[in-house]
């Protein structure tokens, strides 16, 4: 359980630096162009089905396959990489970085990401609840929902694979759900938050310590 | 209950059918295509023949659990057929009609595909489908994304694969279930103005048993090009068709009629449509990549499409 000391310490770092630092990386190996400078504004993809790209970041090309990668987030480029401009690069490489304002309501998500056990997507894919779990979810909402290591939560649904996805982990109510079914989830994102019973009176605490010290939502 | 195995080939059928597979003129571009056969034959390591199941993935996975309860791991290829499901089902909650005089069934497979490949296996099997029915009854089956056969607009196959973690073992499996329309022609209520069988198409009953083992044959051979493929991509990285693509996706892209199509996308079509869109290609993972009315692309690696 966090203690109160560390809480106050992550507090106090949100106090004095309300932003999220985004490393943007490489999404295969390929040749890396810089589509972006540092202090340049980028925006998220945006539109109703999130069509409209985000800002260009970098080009990749692997076999003369040029892609032209967008932001993922609103913010200010802080950092470029720029001695692997025009270089070819292994996946996953660190290219920039991208600071992001953050609201009130991702301060509170991103506090309570530090709190609550976060359950990562296992492939880039869309996901649903398991039909028991979503049964329960709808007769009493996901905070009334527990889950123990080994219970099938929830479908991985990609081209019409179905694959059943059991859940490891620490046992606890869900307290966050971070996805929309038919909403593709990236490998390694958070699915959901689990808060074990006793963690719970720590986490109205943060919600309504934030709510009264970030007064405005920026 | 077993079924008399009328529709069930032999073992050595179905490697004799596999070995002419192998001669498949696109297949060339492996030179040496003994790896295809070998990674392919797995396919109908095990046939079994049951007169009724309620569901055959159902079946598969009691088979599976009953078998590592033994301590014993389930024969990759294992094919079960039956000539009737009586519980039929297709993607979210819909029903599949399956009465006698089609083929149905589902294949085990051991998951050995690394997980970014994984998405191929779908196509895998509408492809070795849509081949099947134009190799031995000469309709002009094209495949829709994913992988629905479709012939004058309506629907002949549809595949589903499930995923089966077993719990005592923890092996991973895929089931990839497939229906077939081909001698039963009755469609219970909104399917007879959307569903086909072949035997509607060709003006009498079809071999069942022939055309289970040519679309056997095909699935051997392009479970072999998805293996192989992945095995050669890993030693020199690139694959084997036009311009580093891969084969599987080149034969999809010859088969499909997707492309060029105004579509409107869901993850449930039926219940939810989304949105309308272009399709403009699928990509290396085998996503449908969309251009909406604004100009701008997307690509979706679930769901599912209608032709508009």
């Amino acid at each position: 359980m966090a203690s109160e000391l560390a809480l106050e310490e992550i507090f106090s770092r949100y106090k004095a630096d309300p932003f999220d630092y985004v490393d943007v990386h490489s999404v295969h190996t390929g040749r890396v162009t810089f589509k972006a400078a540092v202090e340049q504004e980028v925006v998220a993809p945006s539109g109703e089905w999130l069509q409209v790209p985000g800002t260009p970041l970098y080009e990749i090309d692997r076999e003369r396959n040029p892609r032209l990668v967008g932001s993922q987030v609103n913010g200010i480029v802080a950092a470029v990489e720029t001695q692997l401009d025009g270089s070819f690069v292994e996946a996953g490489v660190k290219l920039m970085t991208i600071k992001h304002p953050l609201k009130k309501k991702e301060i509170i998500e991103n506090i309570l990401k530090d709190v609550l056990f976060l359950f990562p997507a296992p492939e880039s894919a869309k996901y649903f609840f398991a039909m028991d779990i979503q049964s329960r979810i709808d007769k009493k909402g996901a905070r009334a929902v527990s889950v123990e290591p080994g219970d099938e939560v929830l479908t991985m649904s990609l081209m019409k694979r179905d694959t059943p996805i059991y859940y490891s982990g620490e046992g606890g109510v869900i307290y966050s759900v971070y996805f929309k079914p038919g909403v593709s989830v990236r490998q390694g994102e958070p699915l959901f938050g689990v808060c074990a019973p006793e963690k719970l009176p720590l986490i109205q605490k943060i919600i309504t310590r934030v709510k009264a010290e970030w007064d405005s939502e920026h | 209950m077993a079924g008399d195995g009328a529709n069930r080939p032999s073992r050595s059928e179905l490697l004799h059918k596999l070995q002419r597979e192998l001669e498949a003129p696109d297949l060339a571009v492996f030179g040496d295509t003994s790896p295809v056969g070998r990674y392919g034959a797995f396919v109908g390591s095990v046939i079994e023949s049951h007169s009724h199941l309620p569901r055959a993935m159902d079946y598969a996975r009691r088979h599976i659990a009953e078998l590592a309860l033994r301590g014993r791991s389930a024969a990759s290829g294992t094919v079960i057929l039956a000539d009737r499901l009586s519980m039929g089902k297709g993607r979210f909650t819909r029903s599949w009609h399956a009465p006698p005089g089609g083929l149905w069934g589902c294949m085990i497979f051991a998951d050995t595909l690394l997980p970014r490949w994984r998405g191929l296996m779908p196509l895998a099997a509408g492809v070795s489908c849509c081949q099947a029915v134009r190799e031995r009854c000469g309709v002009e089956a094209v495949i829709r994304w994913v992988n629905d056969v479709l012939v004058e607009g309506k629907k002949l196959a549809g595949f589903l694969i499930e995923g089966y973690r077993e719990a005592i073992l923890g092996e991973e499996y895929a089931l990839i279930g497939f229906g077939i329309n081909v001698n039963n022609g009755e469609f219970a209520g909104e399917l007879e103005s959307s569903a086909v069988s072949l035997a509607e198409l060709c003006g009498g009953p079809v071999d069942l048993a022939g055309l289970t083992t040519t679309f056997l044959a095909k699935l051997a051979c392009n479970f072999g090009i998805l293996l192989a493929e992945e095995e050669l991509f890993l030693r020199e990285g690139h694959f084997s068709g036009r311009e580093g693509c891969h084969l599987l996706l080149q034969r999809w892209l010859a088969l499909s009629d997707s492309i060029g199509k105004r579509v409107v996308y869901g993850f449930d079509v039926v219940t939810t449509p989304q949105y309308q869109a272009e399709v403009v290609g699928i990509d290396e993972y085998g996503g449908l990549q969309l251009r909406h009315g604004d100009g701008t692309l997307t690509t979706e690696y679930s769901g599912e499409i209608r032709y508009l």
